[in-house]
């Protein structure tokens, strides 16, 4: 009777939390506005193949090709072409591809990429952490000093040799991302771990015979895990603009690829005679990073109880 | 006393991260690549193959039983030396400085590496320490601001700069920043500011002819103070202001919100609150008594920014057209001149790993609380 009485009370209790974050997320209009930005980025993503034939990237329409027939903005530029024909809403490409086909053709690519990269750092990053912390000793030594070699290098560089090496493909992008990004997980389970080891239902795990792999996955980590998501989250955006910028700088596998970045690179070659062409790629991986930065930051506010007012 | 041990520890580290990186960016260059791409920065077009084989050999790449270059080159059984063999020759050849003849279109087999690193490098440094400059000069104050009108106006503007600059890709602000400072505002027929290079000299505010200088020490600004050309010196330093603020941009951000953190959670402390109630002025208590403690915390990500400028350097100096290491470093991977790779990584490795260890070194000096 007891014991069933107190799980009724833990389970309200952890009703009433959730429901008391539910109010503070409504409550914070940052979080709300980053809630809105990434879902619909998220769903633009899925919606891409409806939208945009997915094979759309690979086609060139000859005589389409730096047009801006939208009269809205008005560039200013002496040799704005205007091609006639349809409309293009945000202009055309070298290829005669329309931007925004090929912008919503390119974020489920970039969408994905990152959340591989950031998924797989932060099981990689629990589990290395996690153990490192919780066995001590020669393993955490070994796993922190091997941190330290990935973080003395910046990411991109490392991923330049990578991209070089292996050669310039989708797959390797992603790898040569993850690998100059697990260390920070890595480092930040170990740093939760180490605290949570020290608590008292530990001790008792402990004193009840409970294995050390047991205590780490099924009780230390679900403890611990939320600073990880939250981080997870804000990474998000940083993954999609190192990926981005690693395919701006060349390290694509294809020239017309679309990828936000790629679709940028183009536009640099045309920067002064079509400026769109840079202007709403970047724009759009802007308002994406901004939405999963706003969304992380809020997240944080929300759980971080120091925070709350 | 204890912190020379802590130091010394830290200093054996840094050599065994070193060492660790050297063996990791070996395995991925020369483990994953065929062994003749070893050979490229040794050997010269006209070497027929008895002399490419004899290079393969005092490498260490090509064992000496190996009959022919043909058989060395199609990896036969006995002709390859194992990874670890050629790792050991390849480190005493790199620490002796022999980097052998870089792969660049243009001046290939006519320069070492080594020169063509260190010629470049000082553009690149003072990219990157310009960037610091502006990250630190602009960041720190941002940070104050918000903590101090916490939830105000100044607050959430500076909230918004900050957001912008970590969630901006830095070679689209470059590239806005050029359609700006270079179509739309325009003087006398010019933009105001250059686009690209090291060196402008068609925007409004530049020199048309600066002259020539001197070189002394291979970074182009002390070198234009040394020669006593200050029109060189000028349009140099006009030419740094847009490539460094977008390096800067994304570190703002950063920093901005580390020292809004660390400043609100250090105005929150009983010593803050006394400072207040014995009447001191809030100047006085935000700048002397807080802001002391604050930065701390600050102190400790400049060996990350340090790490981010360096690899962020890379996308800038493609914008924006600028002749370091990191634009070469792009030309470098066209033409697979690995040497020229791994010395680019490696030398940005010990940069940020003595970074590293001064920033903790300072830290046990700022923080007396700090023992080792």
């Amino acid at each position: 009777m007891a014991e069933e009485a107190r799980n009724r009370n833990s389970r309200t209790g952890r009703w009433a939390d959730v429901r008391y974050m539910l109010h503070l997320f409504r409550q914070n209009p940052i979080v709300l506005a980053g809630a809105v930005i990434s879902a619909a980025s998220v769903i633009i993503a899925l919606m891409s193949g409806l939208l945009v034939s997915s094979t759309y990237w690979n086609h060139i329409t000859p005589g389409a090709s730096l047009c801006w027939n939208n009269q809205l903005i008005d560039w200013h530029i002496a040799n704005v072409f205007n091609c006639g024909g349809p409309v293009y809403p945000l202009g055309t490409d070298l290829y005669g591809r329309g931007l925004l086909q090929m912008i919503i053709v390119a974020i489920p690519v970039d969408l994905q990429i990152a959340f591989e990269v950031v998924a797989s750092a932060m099981i990689i990053g629990t589990v290395l952490g996690g153990v490192a912390a919780y066995m001590g000793g020669v393993v955490d030594e070994i796993i922190l000093r091997a941190t330290d070699i990935f973080l003395a290098v910046p990411g991109i560089l490392l991923a330049i040799v990578l991209l070089v090496v292996l050669g310039r493909t989708i797959p390797v992008l992603t790898t040569a991302v993850l690998i100059t990004w697990w260390p920070f997980y890595v480092r930040l389970a170990r740093s939760q771990v180490l605290s949570e080891k020290e608590k008292l239902y530990v001790e008792r795990l402990k004193a009840t015979g409970a294995s050390g792999p047991r205590i780490l996955f099924r009780h230390i980590i679900p403890n611990t895990i939320y600073p990880i998501l939250i981080q997870g989250t804000l990474d998000i955006g940083a993954v999609i603009l190192t990926v981005s910028a690693l395919m701006f700088i060349g390290l694509t596998p294809d020239p017309k690829y679309p990828e936000l970045g790629n679709l940028a690179k183009q536009g640099i070659q045309y920067i002064f005679t079509a400026p769109w062409m840079i202007l709403f790629p970047g724009l759009t991986l802007l308002i994406i990073s901004v939405g999963f930065n706003l969304l992380g930051d809020g997240i944080r506010d929300v759980f971080d109880p120091r925070l709350r007012r | 006393m204890k912190l020379i041990v802590y130091a010394i520890r830290r200093l054996l580290l840094m050599v065994l991260v070193l060492f660790g990186l050297s063996i990791l960016i070996f395995y991925l260059t020369r483990g994953l690549l065929p062994p003749n791409f070893a050979l490229a920065p040794y050997v010269t077009p006209r070497m027929d193959d008895a002399a490419r084989l004899s290079i393969a050999r005092s490498l260490d790449v090509a064992t000496s039983s190996c009959p022919s270059y043909t058989a060395f080159v199609d990896q036969q059984a006995g002709c390859i030396v194992p990874l670890w063999g050629q790792y050991f020759k390849w480190l005493t050849n790199v620490l002796s400085g022999n980097w052998g003849y870089t792969l660049l279109p243009g001046i290939a087999g006519t320069d070492s590496t080594l020169h063509v690193f260190f010629s470049r490098f000082p553009y690149t440094v003072e990219l990157a320490l310009t960037g610091a400059f502006l990250a630190i000069a602009i960041g720190i104050p941002l940070g104050i601001v918000s903590a101090t009108h916490n939830n105000r106006l100044p607050d959430h503007v500076a909230r918004i700069f900050s957001l912008g600059g970590y969630s901006v890709p830095q070679f689209w602000f470059g590239a806005i920043l050029q359609i700006v400072f270079v179509l739309y505002i325009r003087v006398n027929g010019v933009g105001l500011l250059p686009a690209s290079g090291a060196l402008s000299t068609t925007c409004t505010i530049c020199f048309a002819d600066p002259g020539t200088i001197g070189t002394f020490t291979g970074f182009p600004i002390i070198d234009a103070l040394a020669s006593g050309n200050i029109p060189y010196f000028w349009d140099a330093l006009v030419a740094l202001i847009l490539p460094a603020l977008t390096l800067a941009i994304t570190s703002i951000g950063a920093l901005s919100r580390i020292v809004r953190s660390s400043m609100m959670e250090a105005l929150r402390q009983d010593y803050i609150i006394l400072a207040q109630s014995k009447g001191l002025k809030d100047r006085l208590v935000v700048y002397k008594h807080a802001l002391r403690n604050a930065l701390l915390p600050a102190v400790t990500v400049a060996g990350l920014l340090t790490a981010y400028l360096l690899g962020g350097v890379v996308v800038i100096e493609i914008v924006f057209s600028w002749p370091g290491v990191g634009n070469t470093a792009l030309v470098a991977a066209e033409v697979l001149d690995i040497n020229f790779l791994e010395l680019y990584v490696l030398v940005t490795a010990v940069i940020i790993v003595a970074i590293n260890l001064g920033v903790d070194i300072l830290y046990a000096k700022l923080d007396p609380r700090v023992t080792y």
